[in-house]
């Protein structure tokens, strides 16, 4: 490689060419605009920016750092087409370079068109939109607040409206810029001092202006503020055709100042007017209902039973005492036909001689029983001779009347049997006789076989 | 609630009962009194609380030791 001799040569050290290139580069890029996509988005502690921002085939380091980025309307974030001013720097401690941004703007729209975009997109996704947040505004405040530019025109306008609806408002106006740099912070304070001094409904009202000039009202510090109000508010920000981001977070926007004054208050004279209307009508309602019962109590008063009481009473007592007599009668002719029947029902008895009958049976029936009693009788009679006989027959053959009558019964000496014939004992045999009175142990000497007669003699 | 207690508001709303109340045939003359004089009572109180506002335009600053104040304000006549 020719010329590329290091004797020749001036040989850095690293410190020297880093030094010499952020001279160079430093002297060169002092005051650039570049143009690019916006990636690798970091907000360190909200405060410093750091950013690549790219093309097709490159892209660059960026820092913005809070000073100069604490003043953006709109926010950087991933994606966004930018332009910015700045320089480029170089950290020569480590060989690197990047683009100090002193400004940046939206590439394609204006800035504050995207800043109220990002800003709108942004409390919408809070809700602060909701209709669930929106307070009533009341009909008739007692005590109206109204922040807005006490020099200007649209309190003038606001003033005759309520003039016109309302003679005897009591309106509290609250001076504020409402345009500027401080305009967004005065209408907050504002807001603060109408709430704590008392009002029941704040109006936010400023003419018709550029959204530059309606900026004020595109803060996300005052959209805050309105979300937080206590007391219901109305914002009534330049021409119908603008909208502020205050008039989507305000519980109502009235299109045009004039327009906050009509919603503001009602209209006195047709509320006066309501009111008398509402009394005459319940009044009439009373007086027909009155009239609707006065025409039942005449109706009813005039009635006899009301008018003359005892001859509706007379009447019934005739009644009563027709229905007596009637009772009477009914009851007497029933007696008579019932009566009747009974005697019918007697002559027939007569007639078929029941009673005659009944006689009859009853003494045949006593006939009978005399009959079975005297064949009981007959019968108990000849049953009790023969058990006489019976009894008399025992009395006879009874051992104990043999004994008494004289005679003797032989046992064996040691058996309770009665001995009958000679041949059932043996000579020297003993035996036992037995008396009236005792028994005899005895020996038997001799046997004499005799046939005893009827009418027996003693032997001996 | 006391009707000298209720708010404007409050008191068109019940007074917008009671008249559809009374608009109904089949209520008793004794509650249609009640319900008549509730009413009466309700209108004038709405009709007190339209006068009762003071017809004034002030404006609210902060005096220099920060309490706030208002003065009375006359645009009105500067308006005509």
């Amino acid at each position: 490689m020719e010329g590329s001799n290091p004797l020749k040569s001036k040989i850095y050290t690293v410190s020297e060419l880093n030094l010499e290139i952020r001279k160079n580069l430093e002297s060169n890029y002092l005051d650039i605009w570049l143009e690019g996509e916006v990636s690798n988005f970091y907000f360190h502690d909200k405060k410093h920016m750091y950013f690549d921002l790219k093309d097709e085939n490159s892209k660059i380091r960026v820092v913005m750092f809070h000073n100069n980025n604490k003043n953006l309307l709109f926010n950087i974030e991933e994606g966004l087409h930018i332009l910015i001013n700045g320089y480029v720097s170089v950290y020569e401690k480590r060989g690197e370079y990047q683009v100090v941004a002193l400004d940046a703007r939206p590439v394609g729209k204006g800035s504050l068109i995207l800043a109220f975009e990002q800003l709108k997109e942004k409390l919408e996704k809070k809700g602060y939109f909701d209709r669930i947040h929106k307070k009533n505004i009341p009909i008739l405040p007692n005590k109206i607040g109204i922040a807005t530019s006490i020099g200007g025109a649209v309190i003038r306008d606001i003033i005759s409206v309520l003039n016109r609806r309302f003679k005897n408002f009591h309106l509290i106006i609250r001076d504020v810029n409402v345009q500027g740099i401080t305009s967004s912070d005065e209408i907050c304070e504002a807001i603060d001092d109408l709430c704590q001094y008392g009002v029941d409904v704040i109006i936010l009202a400023r003419g018709g202006g550029s959204l530059e000039d309606l900026w004020a009202f595109n803060t996300e510090k005052l959209a805050e503020k309105i979300f937080d109000c206590p007391v219901p508010l109305i914002s009534a920000v330049g021409h119908e055709t603008d909208y502020t981001i205050a008039d989507f977070v305000a519980d109502k926007r009235a299109a045009t100042p004039s327009v906050a004054g009509e919603i503001v208050i009602l209209n006195k004279t047709e509320a006066v007017e309501n009111l008398k209307e509402t009394s005459k009508k319940i009044k009439n309602l009373i007086k027909s209902k009155i009239a609707i019962l006065k025409k039942e109590f005449n109706f009813l008063t005039s009635r006899r039973i009301l008018i003359k009481p005892e001859t509706i009473l007379n009447k019934f007592n005739q009644a009563a005492g027709e229905l007596h007599i009637k009772l009477i009668e009914n009851m007497e002719r029933l007696i008579r036909t019932r009566g009747k029947i009974l005697s019918d029902y007697r002559q027939l008895i007569y007639e078929k001689n029941i009673f005659k009958r009944i006689y009859i049976y009853k003494m045949a029936i006593k006939n009978i029983d005399i009959r079975i009693i005297s064949d009981i009788k007959n019968y108990l009679t000849l049953k009790k001779s023969r058990l006489k006989i019976i009894l008399e027959n025992l009395q006879e053959k009874n051992p104990v009347a043999i004994l008494e009558r004289g005679f003797a019964i032989i046992y064996r000496e040691k058996e309770d049997k009665n001995i009958k014939s000679i041949d059932e004992v043996k000579i020297n045999q003993k035996v036992r006789i037995m008396l009236r009175d005792g028994i005899l142990n005895a020996r038997i000497l001799k046997k004499i076989y005799k046939k005893l007669e009827i009418g027996f003699k003693n032997e001996n | 609630m006391k009707i000298e207690k209720m708010s404007f508001e409050e008191s068109i709303t019940k007074l917008e009962e009671i008249v559809k109340e009374l608009e109904d045939e089949n209520i008793s003359l004794e509650e249609s009194m009640e319900k008549f004089e509730m009413g009466i009572k309700l209108s004038s109180n709405c009709l007190k609380k339209l006068n009762e506002a003071e017809g004034k335009i002030e404006e609210l600053t902060r005096s220099e030791d920060g309490k706030l104040v208002t003065r009375e304000l006359d645009l009105e006549k500067e308006n005509k």
